[in-house]
């Protein structure tokens, strides 16, 4: 069997996805009844843990899923927003509590830039996805790959809602998800992935959404 | 591997004083090489001078109104011109781990800082040390590691603790010692009305 046979299978083994389960928990204490309008959101990733740090990549996904479901709302970049407030949501010194945001009143060029965002609300989010353990074994050669892997995932997530306005915390969003990757490899690999990761940033986007949007 | 990237300007109010900074040739070509222990592992040779020098022109220039680079320490015999006070930044120690080293899905940076304050003639001031630390989590892709070098990923991390580095001194130089006792001294001449009354006729006489 050569390589040219085995590509459509190859293929449409690829997109076979395996199994997730996911749950997600919502408390919200003060939605806003038409969204947030014309005013922006921020959702930054916290990253003041020892062993693990919010995925970029998960805060990203989150923002992107929440602006292509409702075009409306403006969600700035965690990046961009990072620098142009630096270094006041850096890890040591991002505040950890709504309250904290207050000492920012301090710095005139600080308050300034946060004004001219417009925030409505700024949403922290903490938490990893991790492997959780792996069986199996796969050998590869000159020959090709032989064998059966698998692995799961784990993602923990969970979101804090802050009215920017009110210095006040209104809203918190967990998400739990799991799943078990197989690779079985008869000469080349053919994964079924459990997107863990996906999942859970699109639970948490729906749920931020429900919160942040007027439509939904 | 080069520590490559940008770094933000300090969102704060300026210090209106002129800054000296003089970096030393060891500063400027920092690295630290870290030979491979066993025959599993690889050489590590982190080179950061580069970026430091990039991060620390941003971080003075957003705190001070004015900073000016000097080319050499300045010392009596030759006096630095125009500045009020001079910085020089020393990286005392740095120090790395990564996922293999020690089995948590982190890479990290760790750095410690010692800065000396001297005046214009090269009379130390006093120093202080300060840490900075950075860390980026392994990037998984189907749930094992990929779609980042590790290069990559401790180049994030060294990027992460020379943004903490900058954050730490923005938010923490006032408060070091040396510092607060040259703050105290500028104020207590501005609040001197003898200071006041002499010195300016005084520099315009120098001047006439």
């Amino acid at each position: 069997m050569n390589i040219k046979t085995l590509l459509p299978l190859i293929l449409s083994i690829n997109v076979l996805s395996g199994c997730v389960t996911s749950r997600v928990d919502e408390m919200v204490f003060n939605e806003p009844e038409i969204g947030i309008g014309e005013a922006t959101a921020v959702i930054l990733g916290r990253r003041h843990g020892s062993d693990y740090a919010t995925e970029p990549d998960f805060v990203q996904c989150v923002g992107a899923h929440i602006m292509k479901k409702d075009p409306t709302i403006t969600i700035i970049p965690e990046t961009y927003f990072l620098d142009q407030l630096y270094p006041w949501f850096e890890p040591r010194t991002a505040p950890l509590e709504p309250r904290n945001l207050q000492r920012f009143t301090e710095e005139r060029a600080l308050l300034q830039t946060l004004e001219s965002l417009d925030l409505a609300y700024m949403i922290w989010i903490d938490g990893s996805t991790k492997n959780t353990g792996s069986d199996g074994s796969l050998s590869c050669s000159l020959h090709g790959c032989f064998g059966f892997a698998t692995w799961s995932n784990e993602a923990n997530y969970e979101a804090i809602i802050w009215d920017f306005t009110a210095r006040a915390e209104v809203g918190k969003v967990n998400t739990e998800s799991s799943g078990q990757t197989y690779m079985p490899s008869i000469f080349v690999p053919l994964p079924i992935h459990a997107p863990v990761k996906g999942v859970a940033c699109d639970g948490i986007g729906d749920q931020l959404l429900e919160f942040l949007s007027g439509k939904f | 591997m080069i520590v490559q990237g940008d770094f933000p300007t300090p969102l704060i109010e300026k210090l209106n004083q002129t800054l000296g900074v003089y970096y030393e040739d060891e500063f400027k070509s920092h690295e630290i090489f870290d030979e491979a222990k066993s025959r599993g592992q690889a050489d590590w040779q982190i080179r950061t001078g580069e970026a430091q020098v990039r991060l620390w022109n941003l971080i003075f220039s957003g705190v001070f109104s004015k900073t000016l680079t000097l080319s050499e320490r300045p010392s009596s015999e030759k006096p630095a011109d125009g500045v009020d006070v001079i910085i020089i930044p020393h990286v005392e120690e740095l120090q790395y781990a990564i996922p293999s080293h020690t089995q948590v899905k982190v890479y990290e940076i760790w750095m410690r800082y010692r800065f000396e304050l001297i005046n214009a003639a090269g009379e130390p001031l006093g120093d202080w040390k300060m840490t900075a630390y950075g860390k980026t989590p392994q990037n998984l892709v189907m749930g094992i590691e990929g779609g980042q070098s590790k290069e990559e990923a401790i180049n994030l991390a060294a990027i992460m603790a020379l943004r903490d580095a900058g954050a730490h001194f923005v938010t923490s130089f006032r408060r070091a010692e040396p510092i607060a006792l040259w703050l105290d001294g500028l104020s207590a001449r501005e609040d001197d009305p003898n200071e006041r009354k002499f010195s300016q006729p005084e520099s315009i006489e120098l001047n006439q």
